[in-house]
């Protein structure tokens, strides 16, 4: 039987103690964060995103870094890329983002510049084996949020079977983008409603942020406004106007239904304008013996506007009670040499030069790295992370121009529909 | 004569006991709301609160991060001009306008169809209430995109009759089509409750009305309709303001996107991505508001309009 003096007391007690116990949570934390031992490890809570392949790998990597470090346990979380981040936003609203992340170019400033994740430069990692033009790309305002597991570069892939069966040579990726065009066209006519020459590359944001590369036009200034004119998007959509509503281009109703299959990875085009890194994926989705990459079109010979990209970045939480644990997973998923042999280039090509070195790139691998190494001479500075809230701009542009291949509006009023949002983005969160 | 079901409380009958007034009657009240405490503590914590606050924050710009700096009715105003947002409108409503009469419809006429004794009646009440039970949920969307996808069911089936439309997932013309034949398919809550109403009509009515030589359709407009008319309002009523609510399906039929050309970007989708996207907390909130507002409206606009067709068997015709 409850009395309410019984009541009281038990109430009483139970919150004393859990003032004491809170006391000695934040009387215990150091600068390095709680430390664990072997026989009483501490547990950091690590997601990323990714397919099934990713999760399998990255299990392997989880498993040999406790079996390296019994002081810590990692616990391991994934989602799709697209719930990823709606994820990371209501736990960045309650404070309750996990310890390690894996993370994006494209969110790093919003999450950095808002002070949500950790500057990596205050703990140990090790950063001697990466390239030093690579690692601006995890920096903002001279605080390093993270660091690049690998990187990736644009690349055109296609199926050379595919082009057999139709009788077109492969192509060598010296081409500017009349002749991409021509070469899409053709392959289109040939294929007879069976095979589409490819996407429209236009709507891909990267592929722009490429071309204006080739034409010395910034994507973002300094001070975080748009670099380019609505006379140079026009330019960029109109480039495959002539291609639109023709068989070198997919559909977009078809390839919405794909959706989230490629219709590349779903044998519908023979080409597809792209990261890199996709290869491993391309390959399980369509089943191919064999896909091949060249680079990307240009109209100027000798700059192609390549560049490699942290195709992923690790970083970690301001708010981690773990800091020491937190820095030593990352540095051991970035520099270990047997998390190479595990992730080969399904992350994109290791970034550090440990990592690479101890890993052995075979078959498709070593498309992705020779690729890389290939256009070597053409690779300019990685890019600095995009401006705040760059994430939903990346969206709107493939939306945007998805409208213009539905027919629902012109380049015009498509590159209008654009422009007001980014300036509306840009403003809100200035 | 029979009370019609439901909402025909104002004709209850008066002599339930009034309740006694005694010293009794505080302890009572205090062991009620001790009953009513787990209740309401959530009510008020998981309901109240956060409506309160979400009414504080769409006069805000807050944006999950930074706390949040007062703008005044800055989203509300700014709404009007978005684009975006005035195609969700346009897409939410005809979603409602169009989709809530057919799923009546259907109801009213399964109903009509189960209401007749016959063998096996229960198993076809089941069976034809559990698209409902399942419909709202995530594999149903699922399995609804691959029907109407290309070379689906949906597809093959249309051009045996030589209908080519292709798949419908991706025409942002037939994805309208789709999603409210998704919701008439589930008519079975309104089904059930027109059931309800159907069993209290008197069967003597239609006797009499057999006598006079009235036939099936003359049945339905001068005895079914009318004494089922409170039932219709409010079904109608919970129906209009569910539809307003459709969310799941449309995110994941269009893969959280609204696609394709923007023609599935139901009202709460838009929210959603305004809100956890982009991170427009504050402009997410003040279409929540919106929201409620027009359909609070709505609703009392039903309400007024009810008057003039809805018959209670009570009242005086």
């Amino acid at each position: 039987m409850i009395n309410r003096r019984h009541f009281i007391t038990t109430v009483a007690i139970g919150t004393a103690s859990a003032a004491a116990l809170a006391a000695c949570g934040t009387g215990s934390s150091t600068t390095a964060g709680e430390t664990g031992s072997a026989e009483k490890p501490v547990t950091i809570n690590y997601t990323w995103w990714g397919n099934d392949d990713r999760a399998t790998r990255t299990r392997k990597a989880i498993e040999l870094f406790e079996s390296k470090n019994p002081d810590i346990k990692v616990n391991g979380n994934f989602t799709d890329f697209a719930g990823y981040w709606q994820k990371r936003a209501t736990e960045a609203a309650g404070g309750g983002l996990p310890d390690v992340m894996q993370w994006d170019l494209s969110y790093l400033r919003d999450y950095g510049q808002r002070n949500q994740l950790l500057d990596l430069s205050t703990v140990k990692i090790n950063t001697d084996a990466f390239d030093k033009t690579l690692l601006p790309s995890g920096q903002i305002r001279g605080k390093t949020y993270g660091i690049p597991t690998s990187t990736n570069a644009f690349a055109v892939y296609y199926d050379p079977a595919k082009l057999a069966s139709l009788g077109i040579a492969e192509p060598d990726g010296s081409w500017n983008y009349e002749e991409f065009n021509k070469f899409l066209s053709e392959v289109g006519a040939k294929g007879n409603g069976a095979l589409f020459g490819g996407t429209d590359y236009t709507g891909v944001w990267w592929m722009f942020n490429v071309w204006l590369r080739q034409n010395n036009i910034e994507a973002f200034t300094e001070d975080g406004k748009l670099g380019f004119s609505k006379d140079d998007l026009k330019k960029w959509w109109n480039l495959s106007a002539k291609l639109r509503g023709t068989p070198a281009l997919i559909s977009e109703e078809r390839a919405t239904q794909l959706a989230p299959k490629s219709p590349f990875g779903s044998n519908v085009t023979a080409t597809e304008v792209t990261w890199d890194n996709f290869m491993a994926g391309y390959l399980a989705d369509s089943g191919a013996k064999e896909l091949k990459l060249v680079p990307v079109p240009s109209d100027d010979k000798d700059n192609l506007g390549l560049f490699l990209k942290p195709s992923m970045l690790m970083v970690a939480s301001a708010k981690t009670k773990y800091k020491d644990a937190a820095a030593r997973f990352i540095d051991f998923m970035v520099n270990d040499p047997e998390v190479g042999q595990i992730f080969k280039t399904s992350r994109g090509v290791p970034a550090s030069q440990t990592q690479r070195d101890g890993t052995t790139f075979e078959g498709t691998d070593k498309l992705v790295v020779d690729y890389e190494k290939s256009i070597e001479k053409y690779l300019k500075d990685a890019p600095e992370p995009p401006i705040v809230g760059f994430g939903t701009l990346e969206a709107s542009f493939k939306r945007v121009s998805s409208d213009i291949n539905y027919g629902k509006v012109t380049v015009d009023g498509a590159v209008d529909a654009w422009f007001k949002e980014a300036e509306d983005l840009i403003k809100q969160n200035a | 004569m029979t009370q019609s079901p439901t909402l025909s409380r104002r004709s209850a009958s008066p002599s339930a006991p009034a309740p006694r007034k005694s010293k009794r009657s505080g302890a009572d009240a205090r062991a009620g709301y001790t009953f009513l405490l787990p209740w309401l503590l959530g009510f008020i914590v998981l309901t109240i609160g956060p409506m309160v606050s979400s009414l504080y924050l769409s006069f805000t710009n807050y944006n999950l991060f930074d706390p949040p700096k007062w703008i005044g009715l800055d989203n509300y105003t700014t709404m009007f001009q978005d684009e975006r947002f005035l195609q969700s409108v346009g897409v939410t409503v005809g979603y409602v306008v169009f989709g809530t009469p057919l799923k009546l419809a259907a109801a009213l006429a399964v109903a009509m169809l189960l209401n007749s004794a016959r063998k096996g009646q229960g198993f076809y009440r089941s069976a034809f209430y559990a698209p409902s039970l399942i419909g709202a949920s995530v594999s149903i969307a699922i399995v609804w995109k691959a029907m109407f996808g290309d070379s689906g069911p949906v597809d093959q089936g249309l051009s045996f009759f030589g209908i080519n439309l292709g798949g419908w997932v991706g025409n942002p013309s037939m994805t309208m089509p789709m999603f409210i034949l998704l919701t008439v398919w589930q008519f079975g809550a309104p089904m059930v409750i027109f059931l309800a109403g159907l069993k209290q009509i008197p069967a003597d009515l239609y006797e009499a009305a057999s006598m006079d030589g009235a036939g099936p359709v003359r049945k339905f407009f001068n005895i079914t309709w009318p004494m089922l008319s409170p039932v219709v309002f409010f079904n109608l009523l919970m129906e209009t303001i569910h539809a307003f609510q459709i969310f799941s399906s449309a995110y994941i039929i269009s893969n959280g996107e609204g696609g394709p050309a923007g023609s599935t970007l139901f009202y709460t989708l838009y929210l959603y991505l305004r809100g956890f996207s982009d991170f427009r907390m504050g402009y997410a909130s003040a279409m929540a508001w919106l929201l409620l507002i027009v359909v609070g409206i709505i609703t009392l606009i039903i309400f007024r309009t009810s008057k003039g067709w809805v018959h209670y068997s009570g009242d005086a015709k």
